[in-house]
């Protein structure tokens, strides 16, 4: 039972941690996880665990270790003196296995400074007449670009394209598209 | 008073619309007694209007030196500018030059000022005149150059091998602002997709029927 709590309090701190430190929630307190995961002890005891927790997640996490690498790690992360029990690495493994795609997105995310394309709106317009012209009935393209930093206000840009224009963009993506896929095959 | 205007045989309404805008009328009347130099001095004034150009001084110019009353003349050019105005919104393939010359005789337009404004219509000056038309047209901003590039980000202060695969986009559009902005390998795969369907859309509208009525 008591092992059962550990592995509990470990797994709830090693989410405080990942979420105060890669996800930016800053409603997580070192003493908001002291008091609520380890009353039992002092602070500066706590400290020393925290720290050390936070070490060991911040290898694995920088590393975006794999399972093998990640079991070797912890291993000799146990045999170290002053390290972990094999009770926390189990707790460790478990964790990071449910984790890690989510802190990897959420790091890769952070690591984007310019604006990012969030969505596409578009619609398809029959042009029929206007002042000076009457028009021939041609399909033009109406497109709302959404692009935005995370956590930022988005501008959204409202463009209009002819059929050619859009041939052109479609062209360009796919060079795009082919120098991807090259690069995703040969890596 | 406006009249009707019809073709002699009454069939075939005039490209003026059904009742010819009062501007035009005045026109024909002071058309009558008009010398074809002036005409072509006038023409030039309200193609040039026409074009986009700023005729301020060409017209003070005419106005100056003219032997006609000033009251005359700007009957005449603004005639002339809402006759050719409305000639150059029909597509050619609406607009046949028989026709447009039918409904300028019906106004009772002297034959040689005929035959100015059908050179002018269905001359070489068109596609600059359609041009010029074009451009006035009110329109969101378009593209003019679309660039990119694969970016791959090897490390980062937080992640020591990342090997994630970006796309950077620079967007420059006709009003001249241009914008730069990244897009995420599954937002790019979105983009083309949504790309793609959007020309299928503009293929698939230019096929139905409706679009084919041509009258």
């Amino acid at each position: 039972m008591a092992d059962l709590d550990s592995s509990k309090s470990l797994s709830a701190l090693l989410n405080g941690i990942v979420q105060r430190t890669y996800f930016s929630n800053t409603e997580i307190s070192e003493e908001l996880l002291n008091r609520e995961l380890y009353p039992q002890l002092s602070p500066h005891e706590f400290r020393v665990l925290l720290d050390k927790m936070r070490g060991v997640l911040k290898s694995i996490v920088s590393a975006d270790m794999d399972l093998n690498q990640l079991e070797a790690f912890l291993t000799a992360q146990t045999k170290k003196q002053g390290g972990i029990t094999e009770d926390n690495a189990r707790v460790i493994a478990k964790f990071w296995k449910n984790h890690k795609i989510n802190i990897r997105d959420s790091l890769i995310t952070r690591s984007k400074w310019d604006n990012s394309l969030k969505a596409i709106n578009w619609r398809v317009d029959l042009k029929s007449q206007s002042r000076h012209i009457d028009h021939g009935n041609t399909p033009v393209a109406i497109a709302e670009i959404q692009l935005g930093k995370n956590g930022q206000e988005s501008e959204f840009l409202c463009l209009e394209f002819d059929e050619t224009k859009i041939n052109y963009i479609l062209k360009k993506l796919s060079e795009a598209e082919e120098s991807i896929t090259a690069l995703i095959h040969t890596s | 008073m406006a009249s009707s205007a019809k073709s002699l045989d009454g069939s075939r309404p005039s490209f003026l619309g059904i009742r010819v805008p009062p501007a035009v009328e005045t026109m024909a009347q002071h058309l009558q007694e008009l010398d074809r130099d002036t005409f072509r001095t006038l023409l030039k004034v309200v193609v040039s209007a026409l074009e986009g150009k700023d005729c301020k001084e060409s017209v003070k110019v005419i106005l100056e030196t003219s032997v006609l009353p000033e009251e005359q003349l700007t009957f005449l050019i603004s005639g002339m500018y809402s006759l050719l105005q409305e000639a150059l919104r029909l597509p050619l393939s609406t607009l046949k030059q028989e026709a447009f010359k039918e409904d300028l005789k019906d106004l009772r337009i002297p034959e040689d000022f005929i035959t100015d404004f059908v050179g002018l219509i269905f001359g070489n000056r068109r596609p600059v005149l359609d041009a010029a038309a074009q451009k006035q047209e009110t329109r969101l901003p378009g593209l003019e150059d679309f660039r990119w590039r694969v970016d791959v980000a090897i490390s980062t202060s937080l992640l020591a091998r990342a090997l994630q695969p970006s796309i950077l986009m620079q967007l420059k559009l006709s009003d001249k602002t241009s914008h730069r902005f990244e897009v995420p390998i599954a937002k790019f795969h979105e983009l083309r997709y949504n790309v793609a369907l959007i020309l299928k859309e503009m293929n698939d509208l230019e096929k139905r029927s409706v679009l084919k009525i041509q009258d």
